[in-house]
């Protein structure tokens, strides 16, 4: 029997779901036990603990008018709802909710392509569109666009960007590439923002901002509103990429390194997202890989301009990894092993049967990913205090081996953990990763996006003047959730009745 | 007259080339009444990396099944075929893959209203010449596994034998391990899996539910 939602009665919830069927179709609310499986976080810290998250049902709208609805009925019976776009934010939670017995809002049957326009190079989709979806359309219909994509092709344009997940291309910030929202809020309303509160918007896709405040953002790794509709600007077909990697030898060339990594992203010479990695060997202390987007005459002055600069460093070295030509035959395609990076989707990284620590086969990962400023002061700075918190924390290796370039400034610190199906394991490395949360945040770091269960201690750290921005948010949500019906709890944002809960787990 | 769980344990007692055999066999209700008619297979899978994977396919091909070849990734399997066909209609798969390939179908699979219905992990120890066969699946199947993987050299050959008699309609399930001698691992990896997907219960969320969705390619009015 999957568990209820706290406080409401058995014949309540089963009212609810009555009610709830009556507005998607019965067939599309979901309760058996063989159902709510499928719900789970197949990479759960918490995989058959008592704390493991289990939601009590899923629904399944099919329309805007519907989701105004389910959210309705939420509110009259005081039942959480946890939106999902395809719920496959595997390493962050999955379709999974913070707490037991809430309602998973599963937004997959709504995957329409409402809108591509090559001419101004954008999409506007509905929630369940995959990125395998808006590919596929943009093919069958020989549009010059290119998709800037994380690595797994199956999650969705818009939970992807509502997570500020982070793409492989120029257009790596999928938040910040998104334009224009229609939302529907707590109460049921429905909200466009940005040029879209126009009736009858020309320039909805065009332009994000509108007139105003600026909103969008409150609607992203938060619990203030269902998103239905979302505009994302598109990178128009390049001519060429090219691909390649730079190897500077001594640890103290760090800081002339990513200096100039940097100066490439900021200057837009080089502005896709890009890797650097310490082997910490003879290969070369640091190596980054670099991504050049563009007509072929550009992109070769930019690299070699490029080269130029990091030629500053004594004994750096260039490497050409592969050079494409757009558009590519399926031919081609075919013997491309990453070809995320050309803006088509695969699920490679799968692929390799999750083979991990000499078992047959693992149980996935978890992501602790620290934002850490564009700086080799800052990448010294957090490989010895990642270093020292991983003997302390007893964790096998020597800390983060990879860092991300993502956004303009600042670098992701990638560390994943292992999933454990053993319960003393499994806490251990539960009790790892909030060491190394609170250890960041002593640092002055946090994260840029958590797995659900770890949201509140993500949030904790962010306490800036006794957590005056999470005060804020707090009455964001009282007075546009009063009943706190959605995904409570989420990044640490708790409805005025549930804010004991909290304080109970501090 | 003998009880399920004797007649089970006999069967597997009566099989020659097991090194041993252990069920967990829950006395699965209605056992009189489950259908055997097979699941129709639209494909059947396979690594083409894998010994094991190949030689289940060729005997897949022998019995008259359509196989698809992949090298890990499924991404082109689904992208090209699957979807496409699911899209019209759900339709049974099998296959022997690395268990990354089976994670990432048996999660597409779900949006087309399918799940695992038979599952068996293959773990291999090259050095003591066995594999460990750890099966959950319907009864009615594990029942014959052992008799249909008998005399096999090549054991994916047998396994394409059990996955083909899948049964068409929902079954209680059971568990059953079977541990039998490996001599041709050539390059196998240390675990592989076999497994069936077939339609069962819960709707297609993929092709949308009603005249108000689109497939991908249709406009819908906002
Ligand atoms: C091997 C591997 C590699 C990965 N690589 C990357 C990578 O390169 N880049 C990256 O960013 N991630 C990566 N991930 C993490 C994750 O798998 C992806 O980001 C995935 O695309 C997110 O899943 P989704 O799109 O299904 O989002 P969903 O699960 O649908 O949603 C994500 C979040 O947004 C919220 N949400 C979704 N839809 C709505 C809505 N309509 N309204 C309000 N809230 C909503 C959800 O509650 C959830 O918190 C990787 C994971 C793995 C396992």
């Amino acid at each position: 029997m999957p568990p209820l939602p706290p406080g409401v009665t058995a014949q309540q919830f089963s009212n609810a779901l009555r009610e709830f069927g009556s507005a998607v179709g019965p067939e599309w609310v979901l309760s058996t036990d063989e159902d709510i499986r499928t719900y789970r976080d197949a990479f759960s810290p918490f995989w058959e603990e008592a704390e493991e998250p289990i939601p009590s049902a899923a629904v399944g709208p099919n329309t805007v008018e519907q989701v105004q609805q389910v959210v309705r009925i939420a509110n009259k019976y005081r039942i959480p709802l946890w939106a999902v776009s395809t719920g496959r934010n595997l390493g962050y939670g999955g379709a999974a909710p913070l707490n037991s017995g809430t309602i998973v809002l599963d937004l997959k049957r709504m995957n329409r392509v409402l809108e591509v326009s090559e001419e101004n190079a954008y999409a506007l989709v509905e929630p369940g569109v995959s990125f395998f979806d808006l590919y596929r359309d943009i093919q069958e219909r020989g549009l010059k666009l290119m998709l800037d994509l994380p690595q797994p092709g199956w999650g969705s344009v818009m939970g992807h960007a509502l997570d500020r997940g982070v793409g492989q291309g120029p257009y790596e910030d999928r938040f910040g590439a998104h334009c224009g929202m229609e939302v529907v809020l707590p109460s049921g309303e429905v909200m466009r923002t940005g040029m879209g509160a126009v009736p009858g918007a020309k320039s909805w896709q065009h332009n994000p901002y509108g007139f105003g405040p600026f909103v969008d953002g409150m609607f992203a790794q938060s619990n203030f509103g269902v998103v239905t509709k979302m505009g994302f600007h598109l990178l128009p077909e390049p001519e060429a990429l090219r691909l390649v990697t730079v190897t500077a030898p001594r640890r103290d060339d760090v800081v002339p390194f990513v200096n100039t990594v940097g100066y490439l992203k900021n200057a837009g010479i080089c502005p896709a997202s890009f890797g650097i990695r310490s082997p910490r060997n003879d290969t070369g202390y640091w190596s980054a890989s670099l991504k050049f987007y563009g007509p072929l005459k550009v992109i070769d002055a930019q690299w070699e301009h490029a080269q130029e600069k990091f030629s500053a460093i004594a004994g750096v070295r260039f490497q050409e990894d592969a050079l494409y030509r757009f558009p590519l035959s399926p031919d081609a395609i075919d013997g491309i092993p990453n070809k995320n990076v050309l803006g088509i989707p695969d699920l490679a990284a799968f692929g390799q049967g999750f083979v991990r620590d000499g078992r047959p086969h693992g149980y996935g990962h978890y992501f602790f990913a620290p934002i850490i400023p564009m700086t080799g002061e800052a990448m010294l700075e957090a490989q010895d205090v990642f270093e020292q918190a991983f003997k302390q924390l007893e964790l096998p290796g020597r800390g983060p081996v990879g860092f991300t370039g993502w956004q303009r400034r600042s670098l992701i610190s990638l560390i994943s953990l292992p999933v454990e199906h053993d319960t003393g394991k499994a806490q251990k490395n539960r009790e790892a990763f909030r060491g190394l949360m609170r250890i960041a945040g002593e640092h002055g770091w946090g994260v840029y996006r958590a797995p659900v269960v770890f949201m509140p201690d993500a949030m904790e750290v962010y306490s800036y003047n006794n957590h005056a921005l999470r005060r804020f948010h707090e009455t964001v949500k009282d007075a546009l959730d009063p009943n706190g019906i959605l995904a409570p709890g989420k990044c640490g944002i708790w409805p005025r009745r549930l804010r004991e809960a909290r304080e109970a787990r501090a | 007259m003998a009880s399920r769980r004797e007649f089970l344990q006999l069967a597997l007692a009566a099989s020659a080339v097991p090194l041993a055999a252990r069920g967990v066999l829950a006395a699965p209700a209605g056992w009189a009444d489950e259908s055997t008619a097979p699941t129709p297979l639209y494909a059947v899978v396979f690594d083409e990396r894998y010994p094991a994977s190949r030689a289940f396919a060729g005997e897949a091909k022998r019995l008259g099944l359509s196989t698809r070849g992949i090298g890990g990734d499924v991404t082109r399997l689904w992208f090209d075929d699957l979807d496409r066909r699911w899209r019209q209609e759900p339709a049974a798969i099998a296959g022997l893959t690395t268990y990354g390939a089976l994670f990432c179908l048996d999660v597409l699979a779900r949006d087309y209203g399918m799940r695992t219905r038979f599952r068996a992990d293959h773990y291999l120890d090259r050095a003591a010449g066995r594999v460990e066969h750890v099966m959950a699946g319907p009864a009615a199947l594990l029942r014959d596994a052992d008799t249909l993987m008998r005399g096999q050299a090549a054991w994916g050959r047998g396994l394409a034998r059990v996955v083909t008699r899948h049964p068409a309609s929902p079954a209680p399930a059971t568990r059953l391990t079977l541990v039998a001698r490996a001599e041709h691992t050539g390059e196998d990896p240390a675990h592989l899996v076999s497994w069936v997907i077939s339609p069962w219960g819960p709707p297609a969320w993929a092709a949308g539910g009603g005249p108000e969705s689109s497939l991908v390619g249709e406009r819908a009015k906002f």
